[in-house]
């Protein structure tokens, strides 16, 4: 039997396959993705690789597992059908006047994103739900015939429901529900109680909004999906990447696509915490620098911060509230506005700036001579030396270095020196900028980032990661095999995981046992019922408990993991100490006599983690070096060897100043960095002691 | 040529000096126990050279505070100079007229020493929780009533706690552990600033920032003043009223003079109202922030805000005026008048950058504080929250609802309300049509309708404002709907705290913002 295990991620530009057979064989591919239809691009790569490994679909027998951008496309193209609104009579601009904020202060000029579902098509219903549980009004049941009513008369096709309070008892959204399920049996209901059952409603209705939007569109993409892989011969059902660094069925992403928002990074990340557990590094900061953005995760404890909430398509730079929130958990990750395509110019106060504005991939750099004329940093790093005209992406693409010098020269101009200069200005420039949104990320979760080892992908990663790791301290770098499809590589190493949040606000000390013990064996079930869903043996499904707890009268909480079930011991001690020793390696301080109270109870069920062996295939003897060509690293150029990273064999050293290229990216080693052929492939670059 | 006039070398330091105060903002709001912090994001943050200059601030905080913070930096130093100070040293003051216009903000000042002299300054300002006296509101008669005045003096000496100032506080506040919890963020947030500040230094090889925050200084000023230089010269007026708690209206009068030659903008207030019985008079610093806040957001709002492009622009106004008030004037809601300092200015930059101001907007959020005693006759006091109105709209762009100029803070949610009181919103919706018509509409404003679930009274201490005067608009524009108070349907105004009965309802709407250009013109 040969093993096989597929693993699909589609992306904005590319959809890349890995299929790897059971001892450990692996073969890649990549392909344009297919926007008007996503599956065909699907297949088209899917095709590629079994040619080329010779196997036919039935000898997929292993996981099937599929990272998709359809959800993030919906809702970023606004392409999603009619949906509607339900909400507590007297709050139906919920999603208009979100929480008041005015997210760039110093510019009038900033707008809001108008919400998915407008305002005629947003209902109030008379019901109440209070704050500890208990119902103030049924539901309406006339009000909710006259709504199944206009909601058909308005053709919608999809409805979330997200009433007050219902984080504390989903009663009222339910009935309401049913209600209109009897109505209007076709329609696609999303309840805020099921999608983000947590306190706030802005963000639990705006995540219920943006679940209601993109089911009608992810459902059938899915139920194709199956279908397709059947009718081709394949044996098993598909796995679907989830942004919280897990996989799950495709019944229940299809009825929570909006777990599905940002899983390619998710799996990326995964990825990264697959190789720390590979090279025996509890800490890691995966670097994934591509076109347009960056993106950066840490890997503690071999495994990626989870984060409870994100935003999707912020339409101002980047900055944090001018997207959407989405309240479900997800791989902590944060986003920069620099990647290869970003444009460099000098502002009035005559200091060199690299974006956020992006050339893309049109125009482009200039270098690609594709009609670009703003100097981005591509063009930087051709003008250094760090690419090679006539080997971009294996040679299949000519790039233009006397465009680029011209547009560096230009800049240099305004900068009162040469164009080269301009250029390394760039790279330091993108540098400071990845190593302080790296910085500002670990503060913000009071870690201490120096000292963690790099590891870095996607197609300008590699170029710039040591310069990154200088500014950061950072131990080691590490350039992973399969760099340029690690998403999908991700996936196959992700293992089955449902997060499940309930919020149950109230003092810790008032815990009513009771009720909690309730709470949580139902989170305990729902998980289980995933898993086994998604093909985990029951007794191999472990279950982690947590919660978001703090102290008495502050806003935010923090994401506290318990080492027990709470169910067994029952301590609220125990719990209280968790709570603060996470507050302090947070803040660097415990409040002795304040007290704690617990928002949400957190429950995550775990498959065990896949067992694929990884076979790094490399040549016997040492590559020699297969050019040398002129790089300039600091104040000046110098003659660099440059070696094929395929030539490379195991344990193999090189000492920097090297380039090390690969099809869709390239290593620069600076002076003074030695790099290493280690474990799965990887090369190891650490600075030598001066 | 110094190192640092090479924009590449200049842009890292400067980036690095940004972040740094950032990251410093950001481990102080998260750490902070104020919820206004925290939700609402009312602080600042900024580093100073040795001489007391802002030279970097974060891209975070409200106008109030951040430029305010600017102008105690340079308090502090005069009156506690780098030569008085050994390392460990923490400097504290709440004085309304040095740092942010009431008791309330707290300003904590901490040097960087490396080896053995003072190179720079961490500060930051933060709204605490309580600070005894009268508590939030307008209603005190003088300063001494609004809580307990801390002038310029050391928190810690040497790395000691200063024990009496430590105990007058602990004894003159409510909340003592909140407000120590602040405190010890604030002083370990200046840490994290300083280990960050000497981290760069010894990356970049220098031994102070001197000649750096020079340059910084400098250019900034440069481009201000050539940013400046593009305008058209002369005097240009503008005239702003709303009314405030307890009926009266206020004048505000801005005449800004755009001097071309040497790049200079003087706005001076004569003819602004006298200051008022009520705690809602704002001291110059405070003015001084909105009003160089206006004119830098519509100047170019991605100037950097240092000394040094704080610099060109004067503030000016007559002595116990309300934007210029005298001690011992009640400065306890500042912010009421505060956040409209700009609408003036606005009004007369009209006349020289149509394209880049706005119309009047709702001006103001309104503050709302709850006391009460819960079923089980426990009692409770709210935290401060807040409500906005509509945005005036702009040129080419309509106001955005429910959402407030100058400042822009967060309203906190329904649920997390409801959740720390026996509070029940019976409405939070927008009032379609309070947004002033015109070529672009005014951001319209809300209704909000709540009740207390209590069979006790309970007492209600709200600061509203507009609720006669409308939010004019511009170049045709129409004004915006005036807000409205009401306790069970009866139009209240009253600046006081207000006893309430079991079941009283009550409803603000929050007014809209005025309109930009004839209506007739909209097609």
């Amino acid at each position: 039997m040969a093993g096989y295990a597929l693993a699909v991620d589609i992306g904005g530009t590319f959809t890349d396959v890995v299929l790897r057979s059971g001892d450990g064989a692996t073969v890649v591919d990549k392909t344009l993705t297919t926007p008007g239809d996503l599956l065909e691009g699907f297949f088209r790569a899917v095709d590629l690789a079994l040619e080329r490994a010779s196997a036919r679909p039935a000898e997929v027998d292993d996981v099937i597992v599929h990272a998709t951008t359809i959800v993030t496309n919906a809702v970023i193209e606004r392409k999603g059908p009619k949906t509607a609104l339900l909400v507590t009579e007297g709050f139906r601009d919920v999603l208009a006047i979100r929480d008041e904020h005015r997210y760039e202060m110093f510019d009038p000029q900033i707008e809001f994103a108008a919400p998915l579902v407008p305002r005629p098509l947003t209902f109030g219903v008379p019901e109440r739900v209070y704050a500890d549980g208990s119902i103030g009004r049924a539901v309406d049941e006339a009000a909710l015939a006259r709504i199944a009513a206009a909601l058909e008369a308005a053709d919608v096709v999809s409805v979330a429901i997200a009433f007050l309070n219902s984080y504390r008892n989903p009663a009222n959204e339910r009935r309401a529900a049913e209600l209109l399920a009897a109505a209007a049996p076709a329609l696609f209901i999303s309840l805020s109680s099921e999608v983000a059952p947590q306190i706030r409603e802005y963000p639990r209705t705006s995540t219920a909004v943006l679940n209601a939007y993109t089911r009608p569109i992810t459902e059938p993409y899915l139920r194709g999906l199956r279908q397709r892989l059947v009718e081709r011969g394949f044996r098993n059902d598909p796995l679907i990447m989830l942004s919280n660094g897990g996989v799950i069925g495709a019944e229940i992403a299809g009825r929570f696509p909006v777990r599905m928002i940002e899983s390619g990074p998710a799996a990326g990340a995964l990825a990264a915490s697959w190789f720390a557990e590979r090279l025996g590094l509890d800490r890691l900061l995966s670097f994934d620098m591509g076109g347009t953005t960056a993106k950066a995760a840490l890997i503690e404890q071999r495994r990626p911060l989870v984060a409870g909430s994100f935003e999707v398509d912020r339409i101002y730079r980047f900055k944090a509230g001018s997207g959407m929130p989405v309240l479900i958990p997800a791989i902590d990750l944060i986003e920069i506005g620099a990647g290869g395509g970003s444009v460099a110019a000098v502002d009035e106060l005559g200091l060199l700036k690299v974006g956020p504005q992006s050339a893309g991939s049109v125009p482009g750099p200039v270098c690609y001579a594709r009609g670009g004329t703003a100097p981005t940093v591509t063009d930087a790093d051709l003008v250094l030396g760090f690419l090679d005209a006539a080997h971009f992406l294996g040679g299949d693409m000519r790039l233009d270095r006397a465009a680029a010098e011209a547009s560096m020269a230009a800049l240099g101009r305004r900068l009162g020196t040469d164009a080269e200069t301009a250029a390394a200005g760039i790279y330091r420039v993108v540098a400071e900028q990845m190593a302080a949104a790296a910085r500002a990320h670990a503060t913000d979760r009071g870690i201490d980032y120096r000292g963690v080892p790099l590891l870095a992908f996607g197609g300008a990663g590699p170029v710039h990661a040591c310069a990154v790791a200088e500014l950061l301290d950072s131990a080691a770098v590490i350039f992973p095999p399969l760099a340029s499809v690690l998403s999908a590589f991700g996936t196959l190493v992700t293992p089955a995981r449902l997060d499940l949040v309930r919020g149950a606000l109230g003092r810790l000390a008032a815990v009513d046992w009771g009720e909690t013990d309730t709470l949580l064996t139902a989170m305990v079930e729902e998980g289980r019922a995933a898993l086994v869903e998604a093909g985990c043996p029951a007794e191999g499904i472990r279950f982690a408990f947590g919660g978001d707890l703090r102290y008495l009268g502050q806003q935010n909480e923090v994401q506290v993991a318990f080492a027990e079930d709470p169910r067994l011991l029952r301590d609220r001690a125990a719990l209280r100490r968790a709570f603060e020793a996470a507050y302090e390696a947070q803040y660097g301080l415990r409040l002795a006599d304040v007290e704690v109270e617990i928002v949400s109870w957190r429950v995550a069920a775990l498959g065990p983690q896949p067992a694929r062996p990884s076979r790094a295939a490399l040549p016997p003897r040492p590559g020699r070096p297969k050019a040398r060509r002129r790089a300039r690293f600091g104040e000046q150029a110098q003659p660099t060897d440059v070696y094929d990273r395929a030539a490379l064999a195991a344990r193999q050293e090189i000492a920097g100043p090297a380039i090390i290229e690969e099809r869709e990216t390239t290593i620069v080693l600076p002076p003074g960095w030695r790099a290493r052929v280690e474990a799965e492939g990887c090369i190891v670059a650490r600075r030598e002691m001066k | 040529m110094s190192r640092f006039m090479d924009g590449i070398e200049l842009e890292i330091l400067w980036s690095n000096l940004i972040a740094t105060v950032s990251d410093q903002a950001k481990a102080l709001q998260r750490i902070a126990f104020s919820p206004i912090v925290r939700e609402a994001g009312d602080l600042a943050t900024a580093l100073f050279d040795a001489e007391g200059r802002m030279v970097a601030q974060a891209v975070t905080g409200t106008p109030g505070h951040i430029n305010a913070l600017a102008a105690a930096g340079a308090h502090l130093v005069a009156a506690a100079p780098p030569a008085t100070l050994a390392p460990g040293d923490v400097l504290i003051t709440n004085d309304p007229w040095l740092s942010a216009g009431h008791f309330f903000d707290i300003t904590v000042f901490t040097p960087v020493f490396h080896r053995g002299r003072v190179i720079a300054f961490f500060g930051s300002t933060i709204h605490h929780t309580d600070i005894g006296g009268y508590g939030v509101g307008a209603g005190a008669r003088d300063v001494h009533e609004e809580g307990l005045w801390i002038p310029i003096c050391k928190l810690y000496e040497a790395g000691r706690p200063n024990a009496l100032l430590h105990d007058i506080i602990r004894h003159n506040v409510r909340t003592p552990d909140y407000v120590f919890g602040d405190l010890a963020a604030q002083v370990s947030s200046a840490r994290l600033g300083s280990e960050r500040l000497l981290a760069l230094m010894a990356r970049h090889g220098l031994s102070d920032i001197d000649e750096l925050s020079a340059e910084i200084i400098a250019r900034s000023e440069r481009a201000t003043r050539a940013a400046i230089k593009k305008l058209r010269p002369g005097t240009y007026e503008g005239e702003s009223r709303f009314d405030v708690p307890g009926g009266d209206v206020v004048t505000l009068k801005a005449a800004v003079a755009i001097d071309a030659e040497a790049g200079e903008i003087r706005i001076d207030f004569a003819g602004s109202s006298e200051a008022s019985p009520y705690g809602i008079n704002v001291v110059l610093n405070y003015t001084h922030a909105y009003a160089t806040f206006a004119i830098r957001s519509c100047l170019d709002p991605e100037l950097p805000n240092n000394h040094g492009s704080l610099a060109p622009i004067k503030v000016t106004a007559p002595e116990g005026s309300i934007v210029n008030c005298t001690y011992p004037s009640p400065v306890n809601a500042r912010h009421v008048v505060g956040m409209y300092v700009p609408m003036p200015i606005l009004k007369a930059l009209y006349h020289v950058m149509p394209e880049r101001v706005l119309a009047e907007g709702a001006g103001a959020v309104w503050t709302i504080q709850i006391q009460g005693r819960d079923a089980a006759g426990r009692p409770f006091t709210s935290s401060m929250f807040n409500y906005s109105g509509g945005m005036g709209a702009r040129a080419r762009k309509d106001g955005p609802d429910a959402t407030c100029y100058p400042t822009g803070v967060a309203a906190v949610p329904v649920e997390v309300l409801e959740a720390a009181m026996p509070i029940e919103f019976l409405e939070k919706e927008l009032r379609p049509g309070s947004g002033g018509a015109g070529r672009r509409r005014g951001g319209d404003g809300q209704r909000i309708r709540f009740r207390m679930r209590t069979a006790a009274p309970w007492l209600l201490n709200a600061v509203t404002s507009r609720t006669r005067e409308r939010a004019e608009g511009l170049g045709g524009g129409e004004p915006g709907a005036a807000g409205r108070f009401l306790v069970n349907g009866r139009a209240v105004s009253e600046a006081r705290k207000m006893v309430m009965q079991p079941g009283d309802e009550v409803s603000m709407e929050t007014p809209g913002g005025g309109g930009y250009g004839r209506a007739e013109a909209a097609a």
